[in-house]
């Protein structure tokens, strides 16, 4: 009997080995032996765009860094190599072309350290900003515990997305709602809790992240050090979309045609004119995607293991920056903390305490909006949540702190929808709606493989870039001949004309002629204001040429 | 049979205690920092002259924003007989974070009486100085932060010509020095720096570059509708109506030409509002 047993456990140890992705180990056939090369972390994916990604990973011995990558599983003709010797690796692959897929494998310049025979090791580049097209990110957070819960949780994840009819296989991003590894974040429990857990989904999806409390404890936002600065490589400048800021603590990136804000809720200041308040307006004031999602470590709506009523980063957060976002068009806001799934209703302008959520309130401005937003958001019974070009309030806010542990609460906020304390990650997919418009869809997975809730956010007119229907731009005044590169004026017939300036885009006098038919070749492509002086008045139209 | 009973024993024993920590798991989840600070008090129950269990306590009390009972627990660590300089940061932390900047200050200069090269002693001696209105020494000590720091950041830089702009309220040359020291260090678009620098203009009465920091954020942003407006605000404010009207007139034809479901967002619906009165205003 006991033999039998061996047997069985060697089989499946032996079948649990061919499973996984093939590691290669340099072995020096000279004597005496070299110590071996031993990948020890990754790789992992960070700061994907259209055009680059970062690979990083971690090697027991300090060695160079290599990683080979091509179209092809089989002839990975490229190569990008750093001959720095070093323990952790960050190799930045550039030139890279979008929405496409590109295997890759790491070493050193001796050969390959870390490779998948079966071509599960790859990243596939970002669509180009504004691309529309199906999403799919994976939403985790408080899912640091490193136990049995977090890997239900995410075997949870992985069926659905293995068994799911359409993009089947496909997870764009990972999306980490901070506390990523208990208790304080440190790198040995990185390795436990994120690593070891997430790896292999870590070398085929982008994972980007807030700071969590609890990862907090061991990083510090004011040097920008300590395992989460150190393990995460987020963008600073800019270099995936949005507005530079000059920081990894807070910071976004755009995917397709969604516009991602990252803040840090934790250690950095949440005052309104302080310098991420600042950032996060102008940031989202200056995009032009489709969808807009913010997340953040502190829920600004929860009575879980935390309470919204009473916990200052929760209310500042809520108070100062809930405001502003919603006022840009936010449509969905992701939290932690609070170990539990809570959803809202259709919400705009609730920054109170839960007990003065009124879901029938839809005046002035909130606290529900639209005829369904104090409804479930399903598509198949209250109907999805709505946004159109007129009506563009209203945001959904889930807190979703159970990828890793349940802690309860009373789970009775008013705004929500539906409050669980159950084990669970959410999905957040966005896709076409088959009427020019698209849906995005958030559905919240139980550990126990079952679908707990979801919901809809629908956004109507959405097939066309807006410039590709705009009509030539002439007005009564002014008309532009475009192969001719003239711009022609009529003015009344009572009137004469006397002189056209035109003022470029920062508002600079840059060209004046006296003729009803001017010639603008010599002018630079962009937005010009045309003033049009007559004997009688002072007209103002504008042109892009 | 005997064996049997004892067998038998353990296994209820073991199923007991897993029941009870089944339980406590949910109860105990969260609530990680309280248990260690109980874990901590229990073990100084058992060594209660233990001044580094006192010292260990107080950093988990400080982490839980009890402060008052940090502090008790430093000094008891120190009457004990901890001499180690950590803890006398920490005293200087706490006593900066209960905002008694005096006793503070004695401690962060005990410190670094012996680690005199300390970046974020130093930086705490800078901000204890700094509410203790010292502005000069401030600055010396923030000096040294900003060229010793490794990684720095933009509220590093804001807080450094901050304390700059305290001690001498005209000195914008060297705040705006800063500034540009910044955008060199975290990239030239970085944007709370770009903001800062702007204001820091304005402050100063720098028109041509005031202007020019408005086109910056103009030509450097997609959307340019809300720079355009607060242009023609400052323009009004300089005396400069028909450049004024312009960037109000460049500021609509941004909107207009803005996707439309940004058209109907608060802010821009907002904005608009204040483009109408402000070109009401100039004409």
């Amino acid at each position: 009997m006991i033999k039998k047993t061996t047997l069985i456990i060697m089989l499946l140890f032996t079948a649990y080995s061919f499973s996984q992705t093939a590691t290669t180990s340099l072995v020096s056939s000279t004597k005496p032996v070299k110590p071996t090369v031993l990948v020890e972390r990754g790789p992992y994916l960070q700061s994907g765009t259209a055009t680059r990604v970062i690979v990083k990973w971690r090697t027991n011995l300090a060695t160079e860094s290599v990683v080979n990558y091509g179209t092809e599983l089989g002839a990975l003709a490229m190569n990008k190599t750093s001959s720095n010797v070093t323990k952790e690796h960050e190799v930045t692959l550039s030139g890279l072309k979008a929405n496409t897929k590109y295997y890759f494998n790491i070493g050193n310049k001796k050969g390959v350290l870390s490779e998948s025979v079966t071509g599960d090791m790859y990243v596939i580049t970002a669509p180009n900003i504004g691309t529309k097209q199906f999403v799919r990110a994976w939403i985790l957070g408080d899912a640091g515990t490193g136990n049995n819960n977090q890997r239900a949780v995410r075997d949870a994840y992985y069926n659905y997305v293995a068994t799911s009819p359409e993009n089947t296989g496909k997870t764009d991003m990972m999306l980490f709602l901070g506390d990523n590894a208990y208790g304080s974040g440190k790198d040995d429990e990185y390795q436990k809790a994120f690593f070891d857990i997430y790896d292999n989904m870590l070398k085929k999806s982008v994972a980007w992240s807030c700071l969590g409390n609890h990862d907090g404890k061991s990083a510090d936002s004011e040097k920008q050090s300590g395992p989460y600065y150190d393990i995460f490589t987020f963008p600073t400048k800019g270099q995936a979309g949005g507005i530079p800021s000059g920081t990894e603590a807070y910071y976004s990136f755009d995917y397709a045609n969604i516009h991602f804000i990252i803040l840090d809720s934790h250690h950095t200041n949440r005052e309104i004119g302080g310098a991420m308040y600042n950032w996060a307006e102008n940031d989202i004031q200056n995009t032009t995607q489709d969808w807009i999602v913010t997340l953040f470590h502190h829920p600004v709506y929860t009575k879980g293991s935390h309470d919204s009523d009473t916990e200052d980063r929760l209310i500042e957060m809520r108070e100062n920056f809930m405001p502003m976002l919603e006022a840009n068009g936010i449509d969905l806001v992701l939290n932690g903390h609070s170990h539990s799934y809570e959803r809202s209703y259709f919400l705009n302008g609730h920054h109170g305490f839960s007990n003065t959520f009124n879901g029938d309130e839809m005046t002035k401005g909130g606290h529900t909006v639209g005829t369904n937003g104090h409804g479930n958001g399903k598509i198949d019974s209250d109907g999805a949540y709505q946004k159109t070009n007129e009506a563009t309030e209203g945001a959904v806010y889930i807190t979703t702190g159970s990828a890793g542990k349940i802690s309860g609460g009373d789970l009775n906020h008013q705004a929500m929808f539906l409050s669980l304390n159950q084990l669970g990650s959410c999905v957040m997919e966005v896709a076409d709606d088959g009427k020019g418009g698209q849906n995005l869809t958030v559905k919240f997975i139980s550990e126990n493989n079952e679908i707990e809730d979801y919901f809809t956010i629908n956004k109507t007119g959405l097939a066309f870039n807006a410039d590709d229907n705009k009509p030539e731009q002439n007005s009564s005044m002014v008309s532009y001949e475009s192969h001719l590169k003239t711009l022609n004026i009529t003015v009344n017939p009572n009137e004469r004309l006397k002189k056209v300036k035109f003022y470029n885009s920062i508002g600079k006098l840059v060209k004046k002629s006296r003729k009803e038919s001017i010639s603008v070749s010599k002018l630079s492509k962009g937005l010009y204001v045309v003033e049009i002086i007559t004997n009688i008045n002072t007209y103002s139209e504008s042109i892009k040429l | 049979m005997c064996n049997k009973k004892y067998i038998a024993n353990n296994i209820k024993n073991l199923l007991l205690i897993t029941a009870f920590l089944l339980l406590a798991i949910p109860v105990f989840a969260h609530g990680d920092l309280s248990i260690q600070i109980a874990e901590k008090t229990k073990a100084i129950t058992k060594s209660p002259n233990n001044f580094e269990l006192y010292y260990e306590r107080g950093l988990l009390y400080q982490q839980h924003v009890e402060y008052n009972k940090a502090l008790n627990d430093y000094i008891k660590s120190e009457s004990l007989g901890n001499t180690n300089n950590d803890l006398k940061y920490s005293m200087a932390e706490v006593y900066y974070l209960s905002e008694d900047y005096n006793k503070a200050l004695k401690f962060i200069s005990n410190y670094l009486e012996i680690d005199s090269i300390n970046v974020k002693a130093k930086k705490l001696e800078a901000q204890i100085l700094f509410n203790l209105k010292a502005y000069k020494k401030s600055l010396k000590a923030y000096r040294y932060v900003i060229n010793q720091m490794v990684d720095t950041r933009p509220e590093d830089i804001l807080e450094y010509s901050n304390i700059i702009l305290a001690e001498n309220p005209n000195n914008y040359h060297d705040a705006l020095e800063a500034i540009d020291y910044g955008l060199k260090q975290l990239g030239l678009n970085t944007l709370s720096l770009q903001l800062k620098k702007l204001e820091y203009l304005e402050a100063s009465n720098q028109v041509k570059k005031v202007l020019e920091q408005y086109n910056y954020f103009i030509l450097q942003y997609k959307r340019k509708e809300f720079w355009y407006y607060k242009k023609a605000k400052y323009l009004q404010k300089i005396n400069k109506p028909k450049d004024a009207n312009i960037a109000l007139q460049l500021a609509a034809i941004s909107i207009e030409q803005l996707d439309a479901k940004f058209k109907n967002t608060n802010s821009i619906i907002r904005l608009q509002t204040q483009i109408k009165n402000l070109e009401t205003t100039l004409n």
